[in-house]
Order: structure tokens, then C-alpha cells, then sequence
């Protein structure tokens, strides 16, 4: 169904050789990052003269979250006017970005990131720019990593927030409009060619490649997710897996769904200026559910390891309406340890077919 | 929905009051703001900062306009750390910065026509006393009410002025103090505070339960009231976690995907019995 749909709708040839020209268009008008290698690994950063485009880039450490609640962010800086009083000033807005070649996963990422940022109350720093950003998405061929399992946690074909969305098909990419201002970049730097039957030939097929290449490694729906955990949540699961949880808290900061923030603030010696910045933390981290006086609210690993689980895969789509892991694998690659969220998915969700009981 | 900042107001000091070696009792004006838009209901907290310091929550501890003059509120500031170390050396006319308030507010109308049990250990009489007086302010609302309070020691009672005044009302509302020890000249009870429930006199059908205090508290309270015969969604709790913004993002006050911040920190029991790891 989904894979004629692409064709339905606005699809357009765009030449290999264009793709510098819709960097300069972009770079008018945004801040334009995308996947640029970095060694053996790739990582996202401003695209332009000696930092090439790395468009058949696997999954990077750093979600494209990065740019839309950065892992330092001023929040205000405070003046002493000559009362001794100090008033805040806010930062100005910063230049929009423009994201190329985001993947299904990260796509589904922001919009996680928005659903979060737009419920119980409105961080107009982030959806505002989300809201300003122009992207880019593109699809994948195989899986990124071994460890990636965003097909089963439909990601894999995801195409919003992107403006135009992508098909690599080497020489030529396809490209679907999807936003009445992705239309405006792309008509600026090709000359909106309809693709050619050979070209969409060519794209069913990959795309009927691709099922193929794309394993399932859960074998159920990810809206059972929340049921299962919540079957689970007194498993000896949780302290078999946290005996080899280091409380490193790197599986927070490289996961494109979480959001948790410390506040801080730094002032000159003499008093005259201060700032109040936020940072990243989040629930792995020793002493995040510390309070004054030292007692901690979730103090064995078991128990803070089954809340980041449980967050992503129950209370977020409970409150947010979308589940909180888009299967990108991050947390699983770079856990020193190898703890994985997928296997835990599994183990809860039962090893048996779609509809199996929890 | 409402847009959000975290950027706070500075607000003088009028009064600061030391209650005892690390605790004293700010009277603060309250935040230049349109008038109505600080009108923080009991319950509620503020977060206070100093610029280049940090900011952390406190409950509003009386009401504007609630037994304080109008535009001006009180925090009781305990010294624990870096914040509250320089904050409680504020004198009057020096500045705080002040956002707020936060948190939930409850309906008081559900109250009405009930008896109140009011139990504060140690700094938990703080956001409490809002509580008080806004009953005693309306005092025909409500029947019978007790106040029972509990400290480390007499030197650690706080408001001691005030609740000799409660004391004073007799009838209007039964205070009753007690401190885990005491040297001579301790006329009152020793013990822990639920040894304030032994032998209850107060109303406990239909009643309406307010503990705040150290962890420890809860357990204990809980199920003597709940023995008692308390309702289940009569027992309101204050819940403690460390918050960062105070607008339901930083995520630190969570519990089972809840934000304190915004959904507490005040809960019923019936509440919180679904939430794990809250209590
Ligand atoms: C809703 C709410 C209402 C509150 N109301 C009041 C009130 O009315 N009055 C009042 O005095 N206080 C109140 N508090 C507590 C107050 O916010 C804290 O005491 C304050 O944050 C301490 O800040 P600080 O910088 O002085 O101390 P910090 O330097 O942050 O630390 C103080 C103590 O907290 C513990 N601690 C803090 N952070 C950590 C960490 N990361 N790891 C380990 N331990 C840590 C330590 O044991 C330390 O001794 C309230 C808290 C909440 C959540
Ligand atoms: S990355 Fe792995 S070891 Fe580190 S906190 Fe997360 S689960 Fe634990
Ligand atoms: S929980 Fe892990 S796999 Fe899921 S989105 Fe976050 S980093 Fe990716």
C-alpha cells in the first residue's frame, strides 16, 4: 500500500550532480548541517566547502536532536543595572537549520521530540525551532547498524517532518514533496522533472528489496509495548540486565527521544553578570532522583534501568500519543556494556508471534 | 496552551525572620506582575534563585493577602546546600528572584464542610501553614480541625509565635506539638508524631488528611490514618523531587512518566497508590 502511495504524489527526478546547488539555496536561508564523515564514524555538522555531504551515512552517535534542544543551551543572561538589580535578556533566535538526509528513525525522533515539547506545556524555544527547520529525509536500504530496529517500531518508512524526502538511487535521487516549502527550495534548484518510468521501476524494486533486508526482531506491534511492560514490571528481568549497568547515562544522551535537562547557572567573580544555562542529563545518571538530604526515589539500578525502559516504551505514548523509541539502536550501540533495549522489548513483549500474551 | 519562560521576577525582601540556626521565614513582595498572576493557591511553590547561584523550589508558605499584607508571600528557606546557604543571608531590601507559582492547584470547595487533620514534621509545616490559615480564614467552612505538628526539638519548632496564636483560638482549631527530644523546661509531649494519633479525638469520617514532612513520616502517618478509617482519597500528601524548571520539562520530578511539577507535588493517597516508586 504504502510503497505505491510514494508514487501517487509529487515525485520528482533530482540530479546527484544538484545537490551542491541545494546546499547554496538552503544556505541563504538556513544553517545547513548534515552527515559529514568524521574518521571511521560520521556525525552531524555544517555541510559546505571541506565538510562533503555523506549521504550513505549509518545511524550517527548524536541524534539530530542536537539542534533543536542543544546538549548546552543558555537560557537567559542576567545584567546588574545600576539599582544593583539584574534584569534577563534572552538569546536571540539563532539562524533555522536545515537538516540533510535525515533517516526514518530521526524523522520519527523530532516528531517525538514535538509531542513531547507541545503537550503539558509549550517550550517555544524547541518547537519553535522545530517549526523554522527545513529537512531533508531519506530513506534507507538496509539497516544502518546491527543493532538498528526501526522496522519494528515503524520507523523505517517514516516521512514527516521532512519537507522533501529522498530515495538514493546513485546517479539520481527521487524526491517526494511533502511541504509547500519544499516545493519552493526544490522547483529553485532543478526543474521539477517527473521521474521516468524506468526510475520508478527501479524504486519499487529497491523498496521490495528492502522489506527484505530489514529484519524483525520483535514480532509485534509496538503499541503492545506499553501492555507488556506493564505485565513485566516485577520480572527479575530489569536486575539481570542492570548487574552490568555502569550508570554511565550515555544511553540518555545519544537517544533522540529524551528530553530531561539540568539548570545551571555561572557568573563573573565581581557579580556584574551571570548566565543560567540548561544541559542535558537524564534518568541514568547517579543522583537524577536525588533530593535535598541526600534520599534517592529510584535508587537501585534495576529501578531506574526500568524507568528509561518503560518511559519510552509506556508512559510517552500513554501521554504524548507516540511511543518514545524509534528503534534506532543508539543506546545499544553505545552502551559499554551492550545493554539493549531491543532484547529487553523482546524478552517482555514474549518471544512468540504477533498477538502472542504478554 | 500556554507559552512558557523560565525567566524570573526580582522581588525584595521585607522581612527575614531566623527561626532557628538554618531556618528563616522570608516576607517577600510579590513579583511585579500583572497583580493576578501571582495568586498561588495552597500547595503551590515558587522557584527562587540568585543570579550566577542557581534556583531551586519552595513552597509558598502564606498566601498574599492570606494573614500577610497584600502583594507580599513567605517562604521558609531551610540551609542545606550552595542556594540556601547564600539565600538565607538575604536581609531586607536585598533581592530574590522569584517565578511562579507552580504546581497544582486544588479545589478547595471539596474541602468544604469537612474536618481537617493537619500533620507536619519538621519543614513540612512549611507549605502546611498556607494550608491553616486559609482554613482558619474561613473558618465557618470547615469543622473541626487539628493541627499536629512535630520536631527534632524545641529549638527546631518553626512559627512558634503563630501556633502559640493557633493555640490561643482553643476550640477554633486543636494544636498539638510534639519533638522527638527536648532538655528541661520541655513542658510538651516527646515522641514521634504519630503518637499524636494514639487516643484521637478528632473527626475522622469524612475528614480530610494533610501530611507533609520527612519520607520517614509518610509510611507511618499513612497507615494509622488509614487504620483510623480515613478515605483513601482524603490523605493528601506533598511529594518531594528535585525539580530544575518547575513547567513540566526538565523531567527530574518525574514519577511513572508524571511530572510533579505540574501534576503535584500535592497528591491524594488514592493518587499516588498507582504511581510506583512515589512513596
Ligand atoms: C516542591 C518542593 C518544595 C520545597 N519547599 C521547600 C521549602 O519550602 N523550604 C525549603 O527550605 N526547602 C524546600 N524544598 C527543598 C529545596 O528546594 C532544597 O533544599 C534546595 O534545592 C537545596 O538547594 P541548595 O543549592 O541549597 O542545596 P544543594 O547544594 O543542591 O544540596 C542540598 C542537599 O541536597 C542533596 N542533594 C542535592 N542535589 C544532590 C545530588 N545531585 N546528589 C546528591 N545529593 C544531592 C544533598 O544531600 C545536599 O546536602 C522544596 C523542594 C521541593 C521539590
Ligand atoms: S549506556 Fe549502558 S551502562 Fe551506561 S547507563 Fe545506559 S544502560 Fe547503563
Ligand atoms: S531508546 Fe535506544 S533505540 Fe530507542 S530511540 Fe532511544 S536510543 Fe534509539
Amino acid at each position: 500500500m504504502r510503497r505505491q502511495k510514494a508514487m501517487d504524489q509529487e515525485v520528482y527526478r533530482f540530479p546527484r550532480s544538484r545537490l551542491g546547488a541545494l546546499i547554496e539555496r538552503l544556505a541563504r536561508d538556513y544553517r545547513v548541517v548534515g552527515p559529514v564523515r568524521r574518521g571511521a564514524e560520521h556525525a552531524w555538522a555544517d555541510v559546505g566547502p571541506g565538510a562533503e555531504l555523506a549521504l550513505d551515512y549509518p545511524t550517527t552517535m548524536l541524534p539530530p536532536r542536537q539542534f533543536f534542544a542543544p546538549p548546552r543551551e543558555l537560557l537567559f543572561r542576567f545584567r546588574r543595572g545600576a539599582d544593583g538589580r539584574y534584569t534577563c535578556h534572552e538569546p536571540e533566535a539563532e539562524r533555522p537549520v536545515a537538516l540533510l538526509g535525515v533517516h526514518g528513525c530521526d524523522l520519527t525522533g523530532l516528531r517525538v521530540l514535538r509531542s513531547f515539547h507541545e503537550s503539558s506545556c509549550r517550550d517555544r524555544v524547541v518547537t519553535g525551532r522545530l517549526d523554522r527547520a527545513f529537512i531533508l529525509g531519506l530513506a534507507c536500504w538496509a539497516p544502518c547498524t546491527a543493532e538498528a530496529f526501526c522496522r519494528d517500531m515503524a520507523s523505517l518508512e517514516s516521512e514527516a517532518p521532512a519537507a522533501l524526502y529522498a530515495w538514493d538511487l546513485g546517479d539520481v535521487l527521487l524526491v517526494k514533496v511533502l511541504t509547500a516549502r519544499g516545493r519552493e527550495v526544490l522547483q529553485d534548484v532543478t526543474a521539477l522533472e517527473a521521474a521516468t518510468s524506468d526510475e520508478q521501476v527501479a524504486l519499487r524494486h529497491r523498496l521490495r528489496v528492502r522489506h527484505e533486508a530489514f529484519p524483525s526482531h520483535l514480532r509485534f506491534p509496538p503499541d503492545r509495548l506499553a501492555v507488556a511492560l506493564e505485565a513485566a514490571a516485577d520480572d527479575l528481568l530489569w536486575e539481570a540486565t542492570a548487574d552490568r549497568c555502569l550508570s554511565c547515562g550515555r544511553c540518555n544522551l545519544v537517544c533522540p527521544t529524551c528530553t530531561c535537562f539540568d539548570v545551571g547557572d555561572e557568573g563573573t567573580l565581581d557579580g556584574a553578570a551571570a548566565v543560567r544555562f540548561r544541559r542535558w542529563t537524564g534518568c541514568q545518571v547517579p543522583g537524577f532522583s536525588k533530593v535535598a538530604g541526600g534520599r534517592d526515589f529510584r535508587p537501585t539500578r534495576a529501578q531506574q534501568l526500568r524507568y528509561r525502559v518503560v518511559r519510552k516504551g509506556k508512559y510517552m505514548p500513554e501521554r504524548y500519543g507516540m511511543v518514545g523509541c524509534t528503534g534506532c539502536g543508539r543506546c545499544i550501540a553505545h552502551c559499554p556494556t551492550h545493554i539493549s533495549i531491543r532484547e529487553i522489548f523482546r524478552q517482555v513483549g514474549g518471544g512468540g508471534g504477533a498477538g502472542a500474551a504478554a | 496552551m500556554p507559552q512558557v519562560s523560565m525567566i524570573p521576577a526580582p522581588c525584595r525582601v521585607l522581612e527575614a525572620l531566623p527561626q532557628n540556626a538554618h531556618d528563616v521565614r522570608f516576607v517577600v513582595e510579590a513579583p511585579p506582575l500583572p497583580a493576578a498572576a501571582f495568586a498561588p493557591e495552597p500547595g503551590q511553590f515558587v522557584m527562587a534563585s540568585l543570579p550566577g547561584i542557581g534556583e531551586a523550589p519552595f513552597c509558598v508558605s502564606a498566601l498574599p493577602g492570606e494573614g500577610t499584607a497584600p502583594g507580599t508571600f513567605e517562604l521558609l528557606i531551610r540551609r542545606t546546600g550552595r542556594l540556601t546557604n547564600l539565600l538565607t543571608r538575604l536581609r531586607p531590601g536585598e533581592t530574590m528572584y522569584v517565578r511562579g507559582p507552580y504546581g497544582r492547584r486544588v479545589d478547595w470547595e471539596r474541602f468544604e464542610g469537612a474536618s481537617l487533620i493537619v500533620m507536619a514534621g519538621g519543614l513540612g509545616l512549611a507549605p502546611l501553614r498556607a494550608f491553616v490559615r486559609r482554613a482558619l480564614l474561613r473558618r465557618d467552612a470547615f469543622r473541626r480541625i487539628d493541627v499536629m505538628v512535630g520536631a527534632r526539638s524545641p529549638d527546631e519548632l518553626l512559627f512558634k509565635d503563630e501556633l502559640a496564636a493557633w493555640k490561643a483560638r482553643r476550640d477554633d482549631v486543636h494544636v498539638r506539638l510534639i519533638v522527638d527530644a527536648a532538655r528541661e523546661g520541655w513542658g510538651g509531649r516527646i515522641g514521634v508524631i504519630t503518637t499524636l494519633l494514639d487516643n484521637f479525638e478528632g473527626e475522622v469520617d469524612g475528614s480530610h488528611a494533610f501530611l507533609c514532612g520527612p519520607p520517614v513520616m509518610y509510611r507511618h502517618c499513612l497507615k494509622r490514618l488509614l487504620a483510623l478509617g480515613l478515605y483513601e482519597g482524603h490523605l493528601w500528601l506533598t511529594l518531594e523531587r528535585r525539580m530544575r524548571c518547575g513547567i513540566g520539562l526538565c523531567g527530574n520530578c518525574q514519577v511513572s512518566g508524571h511530572y510533579l511539577c505540574q501534576e503535584g507535588p500535592l497528591f491524594s493517597y488514592r493518587e499516588l497508590r498507582q504511581l510506583r516508586e512515589a512513596v
